[in-house]
């Protein structure tokens, strides 16, 4: 699971930007997509993002766990994330 | 709360760069003017380029605004000129970019490609080298680019596809060019180019000097932009046709509420508000790139950039002045 060569994430103080260079297009994100965001760089899991949000966050694991998977969805039908 | 919740609904796409330009840590974008110098005298040319300006970016400057470039995680930039490729350390900034993991584009008229370039282009993993190809015959491609080659630029294209680098194509519309939109576009893909750019002539540096001779009708514009739409659904999936369809002034009256995150560095290291507009904002030798993209924000407030914008959307002719540049913080 890698973002593409072209697709570039920064961190913000509002969240995170994806900004993917090859279309030219512009992706902000909130804080917790901001910390995902960070999360799937380091290479980790949707598992282990999902144990790291949960000692962060509160609420219900399962649900945060289908928020999870549906943010990198939606990252991935954007192209901005390869699984 | 589940901060979680609603995270899809906040990755939106704003499409263009920096619509919120003012949550932005940093730019997203430089557009780097890197000399003025060109072996070729454009009738369209943006940036009235030729000689080289006396006061340009020395290398060791211009490998310091790349550290800076770094430093503050800016993930994209283009390499344009003048030609860029006369640039005796253009490579080197290049790699500087590139194995810092940063996008780079480069603008060039594509004389100056061969093998060895090419070559060596493909060893940097750039994300494009737009090649600027204004017709889709010698004939027309040379009468906009005086002293061009047309079969060169297309060699350059070739060269450069064989050896496996992204490539895209510059077209220009004008008077000269713009029945054979089609065919270039038709070209272009055979060629094999990542993909084909166009989009109305901006009525900027020697283009606004030359504005009568070279600006299509609006038939004209509406026929190109029919042809356009059909090459897209053409092309679909297997070539990128873009085309941009607003003028300068429809993007001024934009960007003067939507600054983009993007700043244009021109060759001497002084900082552009955008293209069309002649306001300075920073200079790289006596800012740093982080202290002038807070003058940039400042910029798009000051009463005589809203001023002059104004002025220049009911009358176009002041665009003329887009190059006699106006130093908004003089020193």
């Amino acid at each position: 699971m890698v973002f593409p060569k072209y697709v570039k994430v920064r961190q913000e103080r509002f969240g995170a930007v994806v900004f993917d260079t090859l279309k030219e297009k512009v992706f902000v994100s909130n804080p917790t997509g901001a910390d995902i965001l960070r999360l799937l760089g380091e290479e980790k899991s949707i598992g282990d993002i999902c144990d790291e949000l949960s000692r962060s966050y509160d609420g219900n694991p399962a649900q945060l766990k289908v928020e999870v998977n549906n943010f990198v969805d939606e990252l991935r039908k954007r192209e901005l994330f390869i699984i | 709360m589940n901060k979680a919740q609603g995270i899809i609904d906040e990755l939106e796409d704003i499409s263009i760069t920096g619509s919120n330009v003012e949550d932005f840590e940093s730019p997203l974008f430089i557009a780097w003017q890197l000399n003025s110098a060109c072996n070729l005298d454009c009738l369209h040319c943006c940036e009235e380029a030729g000689h080289k300006m006396p006061d340009e970016l020395s290398r060791e400057e211009a490998i310091d605004f790349c550290r800076q470039i770094i430093d503050l995680k800016i993930p994209y930039a283009a390499i344009s000129g003048g030609e860029p490729m006369l640039c005796p350390h253009f490579f080197e900034l290049a790699e500087v970019f590139t194995s810092n993991g940063i996008s780079l584009k480069v603008e060039t008229n594509g004389m100056f490609i061969g093998d060895k370039e090419a070559k060596r282009f493909a060893k940097l993993g750039m994300r494009s080298i737009q090649i600027s190809v204004d017709g889709a015959t010698a004939e027309t491609h040379e009468v906009m680019r005086k002293r061009g080659d047309f079969r060169k630029s297309l060699d350059a294209c070739k060269l450069l596809i064989e050896n496996g680098v992204n490539t895209e194509i510059v077209f220009v519309p004008t008077k000269f060019n713009i029945h054979e939109i089609g065919k270039a576009i038709d070209m272009a893909y055979t060629l094999g180019v990542y993909g084909f750019y166009t989009g109305k002539i901006m009525r900027i540096g020697r283009a606004a000097q030359n504005w009568d001779l070279l600006c299509p009708t609006d038939e004209q514009y509406a026929e190109a932009f029919e042809v356009l739409k059909a090459k897209q659904v053409q092309y679909d999936g297997k070539m990128k046709v873009y085309y941009y369809p607003y003028d300068v002034v429809d993007e001024l009256k934009y960007r003067l509420h939507h600054p983009a995150a993007s700043l244009l560095v021109i060759p001497n290291g002084k900082v552009k508000l955008i293209g069309p507009l002649p306001f300075l904002c920073g200079d790289l030798r006596r800012q740093t790139l982080k202290d002038i993209w807070q003058r940039y924000k400042k910029a798009w407030k000051e009463k005589a950039v809203i001023d002059f914008t104004n002025r220049v959307i009911n009358d176009p002719q002041l665009l003329c002045e887009s190059n006699r540049w106006v130093d908004l913080y003089p020193e």
